[in-house]
């Protein structure tokens, strides 16, 4: 019996330790390729668990998910185009409020998220203390706490990770909302775009946040479609 | 469904939150998530009342003063200099002897011709270019720790005032700073500049930052003609490099694509520790491009000119450009057939020297031979030095230039400015220099 593969995108902001995570999932089962089309490296690698075989796909550093550079644009479209079993979310827990900033987006897009709250050890040198129960009922999703550098979480996030691709583990996406005026137009682009040929891989919702944000890239596939 | 309805009705949203807010309705979604945030924050994270200033804000204080910031990040990049040559030393004098070694085992193989192609050609280019790999490694290692620890970005951070002035941003220094590496990532990383003005320009201005395959000739140069002040002249490489860029920047700004200049958040992520696996990860990415051209498009480069030269049509290739030279002091055959192979890689033009100037080996490299066979003064040498740093990138940049800038016009106009900028800089340097010496 040949192994069920899982497939998990690995997003995170610059500088959050995201690199080593991926080497700590991988190890030295990785190989190097490119994004489709463009130059921009893509990274992935390989583990076992639970009789399953985990695809981890290394998603370039970002912010944010708006298409101000390409590798916003990758990151996002691996997302909603590939739609992986597991989206995981490393978050400089010394930083957590900047840091969020993408874990929002990606909750946004109904991603299936883990959220990896890694650098733990420097938050609490800080003074910081996290309630990770909150954080994950607040965001719905599963959070983990890890300290990357020492590998430590590893092994939590793994199962964590496996828990939501099989439906262990329930991902309840929160509903962001934008506020009453920019909901009713949120409304009348929806109704719109869900009779719509892109409405089959885009969240008709997700399209007409996108839409009001005038993003080009989705400004472009819609003239398009 | 008809589509230019969607986006009728959404330029109709548009305008309409525009009205009622005040604001683009992305700035009241990037408000509902930044609300979302704090709320989120004050139920799960309880920070100290005071904030302990952290040991990032204690380093930042030094690093980003405003009148010591740019003396330090001087200082440090003689210190990487310095490290680099200083620890590479013995190892390179080991390589050499090895390679003498192998080259006197070499001289007894028959046919002639064959031992020929291995002593001179392959032991002599392909080894010449190798011997520097410890260079190259401890430089990689260097910039990789700059880079892992957060100081690059602090780097960039103290440049931007002054990057401002010339109608760029700190993130082309960011561009300019990986270009030490490779020139062909560096063109790559800048794609973090959003402006496409301030990408071109700053794309047009990378190569003629020192890169790790400028600095075996640097190196090889250095050790024969200014063996006391070694880090010091290659550190000046560097520094002519930086100025030049960013004044070719500011003219090009000015000149060739006016206009408004992008402005953003510079970011500085805190200080850390990298882990050695993470340094030495980063330097084997960086040095393996490096250790791969030497097996292939070197070594293919080093068997042609050993075959061109062995059928004596080199020479005349060589003769046929080397008067362009003369004013800058290196109008011999030899150097001008270096520049041209220079182009595919840089380190070739050391595989080329080695390959045409050996049969005097010793220990210690080839490089005093440059000066008794070829009669370089070290203003020759200096003047050479400063062509190799300015003048046409190699054919991995340009065809990099080429797919980034979507147009051959700019990686021909790049080969042509350089080369200018190149000649020029050399000419001087060699004249004005004679004045004096």
């Amino acid at each position: 019996m040949s192994k069920k593969e899982i497939t998990v995108a690995l997003a995170g902001n610059p500088n959050s330790g995201k690199t080593t995570v991926f080497n700590n999932l991988t190890g030295a089962r990785q190989h190097v390729g490119n994004w489709p089309g463009v130059t921009v490296e893509k990274k992935e690698g390989f583990c076992n668990f639970q009789k399953h075989r985990i695809r981890v796909v290394d998603l370039p550093g970002v912010y944010s998910l708006t298409a101000y550079s390409l590798d916003e644009i990758i990151a996002r479209d691996f997302v909603v185009d590939e739609k992986p079993d597991v989206v995981v979310d490393i978050v400089d827990a010394s930083n957590l409020e900047r840091n969020l900033y993408l874990t929002v987006q990606l909750l946004e897009m109904r991603a299936n998220l883990v959220i990896g709250l890694n650098m733990m050890d420097v938050a609490e040198s800080r003074g910081h203390r996290i309630d990770v129960k909150a954080l994950s009922s607040l965001l719905g999703a599963p959070a983990v706490p890890m300290v990357a550098a020492s590998n430590r979480g590893t092994a939590e996030l793994l199962e964590t990770i496996y828990g939501v691709a099989t439906g262990g583990i329930p991902v309840s996406a929160i509903n962001l909302r934008y506020g009453h005026d920019v909901e009713a137009e949120i409304t009348k682009l929806e109704k719109l775009i869900s009779g719509n040929s892109l409405a089959g891989s885009y969240s008709p919702r997700w399209l007409a946040v996108k839409l009001l944000e005038d993003d080009r890239e989705i400004i472009k596939k819609i003239g398009q479609a | 469904m008809d589509n230019t309805e969607v986006l009728r009705v959404k330029d109709e949203s548009l305008e309409h939150l525009r009205k009622v807010h005040g604001d683009d309705a992305e700035t009241l979604i990037a408000d509902a998530r930044y609300g979302f945030i704090s709320g989120l924050m004050k139920d799960v994270l309880v920070k100290p009342a005071v904030e302990k200033e952290t040991v990032t804000d204690k380093i930042d204080r030094l690093i980003l003063n405003r009148w010591l910031g740019i003396p330090v990040f001087l200082a440090i990049l003689y210190g990487v200099f310095e490290f680099t040559f200083v620890v590479s030393a013995p190892l390179v004098s080991w390589i050499n002897m090895g390679l003498d070694w192998l080259a006197g085992l070499a001289t007894g193989v028959s046919p002639a011709w064959l031992s020929s192609l291995l002593s001179e050609g392959i032991i002599g280019g392909v080894g010449a270019v190798l011997s520097f790999i410890p260079v190259i490694f401890l430089l990689y290692i260097a910039l990789s720790i700059l880079e892992d620890t957060g100081y690059l970005s602090r780097a960039a951070f103290v440049m931007d005032r002054l990057m401002h002035r010339i109608g760029l941003h700190g993130r082309s220094f960011v561009t300019l700073m990986l270009g030490f590496g490779c020139s062909v990532a560096a063109v790559m990383s800048s794609r973090t500049i959003d402006n496409p003005r301030d990408r071109l320009v700053t794309i047009l201005v990378t190569p003629l930052m020192s890169c790790g395959a400028k600095l075996p000739v640097y190196a090889l140069l250095a050790a024969a003609f200014f063996t006391a002040y070694q880090g010091l002249v290659v550190f000046s490489m560097y520094a002519i490099g930086v100025i030049l860029a960013i004044l070719m920047a500011w003219l090009f700004r000015k000149r060739l694509v006016p206009g408004e200049s992008g402005h953003f958040v510079m970011e500085l992520p805190p200080y850390r520790l990298p882990t050695v696996i993470t340094v030495l990860a980063h330097m084997w990415e960086r040095g393996w491009a490096f250790l791969s051209r030497a097996g292939t498009l070197i070594f293919g480069a080093v068997v042609l000119i050993w075959m061109l030269n062995y059928f004596d049509v080199l020479e005349h290739i060589g003769r046929a450009i080397a008067p362009v030279f003369s004013a800058a002091g290196f109008g011999q055959w030899e150097s001008a057939v270096a520049l041209v192979f220079g182009v595919l890689a840089k380190e070739a033009v050391v595989g080329t020297f080695g390959t045409l100037l050996t049969g005097t080996e010793a220990a210690g490299g080839f490089g005093h031979v440059i000066g008794t066979q070829l009669g370089w003064t070290p203003l020759v040498a200096f003047a050479f030095m400063t062509m190799i740093l300015l003048y046409v990138p190699c054919v991995a940049t340009l065809s990099i230039i080429k797919k980034e800038t979507g147009s051959w016009k700019w990686m021909l106009f790049t080969i042509a400015y350089t080369l200018a900028l190149g000649w020029v800089a050399a000419t001087l340097i060699y004249q004005i220099g004679s004045l004096f010496l």
